[in-house]
């Protein structure tokens, strides 16, 4: 083999082996929050641990590495005040009695009885003995857990309880984005495919260029002339009467959704626009034909027929919605709501709330849980539903557009 | 001769043909509108920046805390780069000898990693690689050089064959994560703590994630740019007797080469603007200086942690709506360059064909 | 109203004309496609438009309804009379022009809509409101174009659905629903099969006692079959025109004979 064979073939193993890293990272990442997310709610067993000084504590291990471990006990007095941290080496011995219950309060507090002792707790919403469970059932508890998780509401803390409240939250302001977004975008594609030449370069550049964007942008331009500006204005006009106490002057659902139209705008403009330019040629002249005008082929033939590209849009706009967090931080989502801004007192939607949003949620969880263990395994559940979420989404959309430029291919001359 | 009998006259005499049809006009109007909207969106944005710098009456602005926020950007998005600019490059000259199905995918799944929130790779950062890389930053360092390392010999020593080359990383990829979580588990072993990051929020746990976050974006230009390469060039060496590697490296990488860089570039503006990620991972103290084991703070977690509080028209708001317009004028600038880099590469294509 | 204003005074042999181009001239960017074409369309019979691959006879169709303007880099010199409106005069309203000179292309290309949307397409756009009387010209266009029968069952289903021969009566009655003077074909049964084809040729022929077909077609056989008149083109001018009979059988030209006996037996 000649040298140069070999060095080609160093290279090639080299470039081939970083590329492989590279997709291992990326399947890792996306795996490793899906497992760990689920896995948040696989139910641990229960363990007794007697030290060397005679005591014997009963809970559940939540963190361990070489040396030590972490045992949550009864959470008596409230959540996270009972962490014990255990040396390995004071451990004389461990056991799993299968008579050991563990219970979840609707607070969120754990307890840890040995069968027949009865703490009651005010209000149950999970018993069960772990350590005798088989592996059916337990998939069944993690079931009935991340059930619970998802459309359990606010339980006053924001770090207990179900995603409802968030969940909730980001649907309402991806509707009300949805509604700014939808009808800008769709006009937006339309003049570029009705002008050609500078004008729609310049728009086209445009719509490019603001997709560069980084987010965080969007959030100041939102806080800074949104709710500063729109919005003090909007209170000095029509709230009056509740100064100094701002109701637009704040951040809310409205200026969020605005800003986040802002950000998604060029997402849908370009799914729109390349939906259009994919249709055929001959749909067109054949419209035209027939003594119509471009803007009437627009309306009546092509925007129509274009609507699996505003589908696929809006998908992705709201995928990106769902993880845009930063700008949110500026323009009014909250750890905790005290009302959701879709309730039964006239009229219905209130725009001007704070609301709580699910990509939000994780980093919450993640940075600002008093209780360090459960906020990262709340973090992580949240974040494996937020990328569930997402992924669905964009495959859909990804799916859904491959297959009609295929469709769309075989239809042209 | 009217068409239907039943109605008396012709449709040109009931239904003359308008000048203007009616909804023409408005639908002139609004997608008219609906531009100029767009255009006043683009031209806010560092009219609004800007304009605070004109009407501020709060004292100069904090040039240097600008400056510093700058070169912690900087420090992060140049470990960044070092991840991502490998791995994205590598991924996309690998899917350009891929074989076409095979490309479909390698494609699809970038695209789908792009949009993954950084939120969440914030979060591993923060929950699952913080507190494992704080003990073994020399380890990770080691295995990074050894397993390229390792594969160049390898590869010296096998060579490579032409059969199976397109296929050659999804057979390649099991072998090579094997390779690299033998070596970490190895690493782990040994407990020997080389490098002792100051804090466990560092530039180098900041540049893995954030890295990881940009790949998407230089794959995916990377990938156009090689793939815009006219296959008549390639074709040509082929039929000289090169192999496909050679092929790629000395024709098709050399024409991509400014595509190349406006991939580089756009990740780099990417990470620039990053918030999430720096947020959760970076410590958020303002160091500056060029160490990577020591913490950063961003432009970007300057603005999500500064701006709720800071009260309109105070010098703090004024300085953070600086720090926004450093965040618009870098990426806006790299975008304009980098269009300008690829449009140079398009137009080389069409003329060579 | 079909049949033109008097404007036009010229007659072919004895037979009024619907409309002509005077010395029209087409240029596809740097491409001289039509060199000067002087001709005179009968009113009410079909002309057939032969010749060669290439030689012009689609762009000189595209011309007569202004669908060339749509083609960058496309210029026009000469006169187009419709009638007695000048089709290329600057004033005209292209789209005004379009509705009177209809248009059926080579492949059936149906808008994926449903049937009726496809037939009540130039009539919505036209301005009619009223739901009967768009009814009832689809139904009375459809009847023209032979394909009522056919389709009054399912006129909500999608046009996608049907048969390309049916297709291509979907779009010609879609074309006739507008009433135009005169219609335009380009090759319209060249992806038919046999069967179909000659389903829509007689459709043709009936309809030529109401509308002025004009008709390409490289199906020499159907020229002679379907047609009054034909018009010989070659590299981009009319060489020959008159009577299909006469065209065939006595041809002026040279090279009007070498192309028909080239393709004859």
């Amino acid at each position: 083999m000649t040298l140069r064979r070999r060095l080609d073939g160093g290279a090639v193993w080299a470039v081939t082996g970083l590329a492989s890293l590279c997709l291992a990272a990326i399947l890792g990442v996306c795996g490793y929050v899906l497992v760990r997310g689920l896995g948040a709610f696989w139910p641990a067993p229960v363990v007794e641990l007697s030290l060397r000084d005679g005591s014997v504590h009963l809970g559940e291990v939540v963190a361990w590495d070489d040396g030590f471990l972490v045992l949550r006990e009864s959470e008596t007095e409230r959540v996270g005040a009972h962490y014990r941290r255990v040396a390995r080496g004071d451990i004389a011995r461990e056991a799993r009695p299968d008579d050991a219950v563990s219970l979840q309060g609707a607070d969120g507090r754990r307890l840890f009885v040995r069968g027949g002792e009865d703490p009651a707790p005010a209000v149950v919403v999970e018993s069960l003995r772990p350590n005798v469970l088989s592996t059916l059932d337990r998939v069944g508890v993690t079931l009935a857990r991340a059930a619970r998780f998802v459309t359990g509401g606010a339980t006053g803390s924001p770090w207990v309880g179900g995603m409802f409240p968030a969940i909730a939250g980001t649907l309402l302001l991806v509707m009300l984005m949805a509604l700014f977004v939808v009808p800008l975008g769709t006009a937006t594609a339309a003049f570029l495919h009705l002008r050609k030449g500078r004008a729609a370069r310049l728009v086209r550049g445009a719509v490019a260029t603001l997709a560069s964007v980084p987010s965080i942008v969007y959030g100041v331009i939102g806080l800074g002339l949104f709710v500063h500006g729109l919005g003090r204005a909007l209170d000095q006009w029509f709230h009056a009467a509740q100064q100094p106490v701002p109701v637009f002057g704040s951040g809310g659902l409205l200026w969020a959704a605005l800003t986040l139209a802002l950000l998604t705008l060029p997402v849908f403009v370009t799914s729109v626009d390349q939906g259009l330019s994919r249709l055929p040629r001959s749909l067109e002249a054949g419209s035209l034909a027939l003594g119509a005008t471009r803007e009437q082929t627009l309306r009546m033939l092509l925007l129509p027929a274009a609507w699996p590209a505003m589908l696929t849009g809006l998908m992705l706009a709201v995928a990106r919605a769902c993880g845009a967090v930063a700008p949110l931080m500026l323009v009014g989502v909250v750890e905790l709501a005290p009302a959701l801004p879709l309730d039964g007192e006239f009229p219905y939607l209130h725009p001007s709330r704070q609301f709580m949003h699910l990509g939000h949620a994780v980093y919450d969880a993640a940075m600002a849980n008093p209780d360090p263990f459960r906020g990262v395994s709340r973090a992580f559940a949240a974040a494996a539903l937020l990328l569930a979420v997402v992924l669905v989404l964009n495959f859909v959309a990804m799916v859904l557009r491959d297959r009609l430029r295929e469709r769309y291919r075989a239809l042209d001359d | 001769m009217p068409v239907s009998p039943r109605h008396s006259g012709s449709l040109a005499a009931r239904f003359p043909v308008a000048r203007r049809p009616r909804g023409d006009r408005w639908v002139t109007w609004v997608v008219t509108a609906a531009a100029v909207l767009v255009l006043a969106c683009l031209a806010v944005i560092p009219l609004f920046l800007a304009g605070s710098l004109l009407i501020r009456d709060t004292g100069a602005p904090d040039w240097s805390r600008l400056g510093l926020l700058a070169m912690d950007g900087l420090r992060a998005t140049v470990c960044a780069m070092l991840v991502a600019l490998p791995l994205g490059f590598a991924a996309a000259g690998v899917n350009g000898l891929a074989a076409r199905r095979l490309r479909g995918v390698l494609r699809g799944l970038f695209e789908l990693f792009g949009a993954v929130p950084t939120v969440v790779l914030g979060l591993i950062a923060v929950a699952a690689l913080a507190p494992w890389l704080a003990r073994h930053v020399a380890s990770l360092l080691a295995v990074q050089v050894a397993i390229p390392a390792v594969l160049m010999a390898a590869g010296f020593a096998f060579g490579v064959s032409e059969r199976g080359a397109r296929w050659r990383v999804a057979w390649m990829a099991p072998l090579v994560v094997a390779l690299a979580a033998a070596g970490l588990m190895l690493a782990d072993r040994t407990d020997v703590i080389l490098i002792r990051p100051g804090s466990p929020w560092n530039a180098i746990l900041v540049g893995f994630a954030l890295g990881l976050a940009a790949v998407p974006v230089v794959f995916s230009i990377a990938d156009d740019a090689l793939a815009q390469v006219p296959g008549s060039r390639v074709d040509a060496a082929l039929a000289l007797g090169a192999t496909r590697w050679q092929a790629f490296a000395t024709i098709a990488v050399p024409a991509a080469a400014p595509g190349l860089a406006a991939a580089a570039m756009l990740g780099f503006s990417r990470c620039f603007g990053e918030t999430m990620i720096v947020l959760m991972a970076s410590g958020n103290t303002l160091v500056g200086g060029f160490d990577p084991t020591r913490g950063l703070r961003a432009p970007g977690a300057e603005l999500a942690l500064g701006m709720p509080d800071a009260s309109v028209r105070g010098a703090d708001w004024h300085d953070l709506l600086l720090a926004a317009l450093l965040l618009f004028v870098v990426a806006v600038a790299i975008h304009l360059a980098a269009d300008v880099l690829r449009g140079r590469l398009r137009r080389r294509g069409e003329a060579r064909q | 109203m079909a049949g033109p204003d008097h404007a036009i005074d010229t007659v072919v042999a004895g037979v009024p004309v619907a409309a002509r181009a005077r010395r029209l001239n087409l240029w596809y960017g740097p491409s001289h496609v039509l060199k000067g074409v002087d001709c005179d369309l009968p009113e009410r019979r079909i002309t057939a438009v032969v010749g060669a691959s290439g030689c012009g006879k689609t762009s000189f169709l595209r011309c007569l309804n202004r669908l060339n303007d749509e083609i960058e880099g496309a210029r026009v010199e000469g006169e187009v009379r419709i009638g007695s409106v000048d089709a290329y005069a600057p004033g005209t309203a292209v789209h005004a022009l379009r509705r009177r000179v209809g248009m059926v292309f080579q492949r059936p290309l149906p808008f994926p809509q449903s049937i009726v949307d496809n037939v009540t397409y130039g009539l919505r756009v036209a301005g009619v409101r009223n739901r009967r009387e768009r009814m009832d010209r689809v139904e009375a266009a459809l009847r023209l174009a032979g394909l009522w029968d056919e389709v009054a069952d399912r006129l909500g289903r999608s046009a996608l659905e049907l048969s390309l021969g049916q297709q291509q009566r979907l779009v010609l009655a879609r074309a006739i629903a507008v009433e135009p003077e005169m219609l335009l074909l380009d090759e319209p049964t060249s992806a038919l099969d046999p069967a179909a084809t000659l389903r829509l040729e007689e459709r043709l022929q009936e309809l030529s006692g109401r509308f002025t077909l004009v008709l390409v077609t490289h199906n020499m056989q159907q020229a002679s079959r379907m047609s009054d008149f034909t018009a010989f083109m070659h590299d981009g001018r009319i060489v020959e025109f008159g009577p299909t009979g006469t065209v065939f059988v006595n041809p002026r030209d040279r090279r009007t004979e070498y192309f028909i006996t080239g393709r004859d037996g």
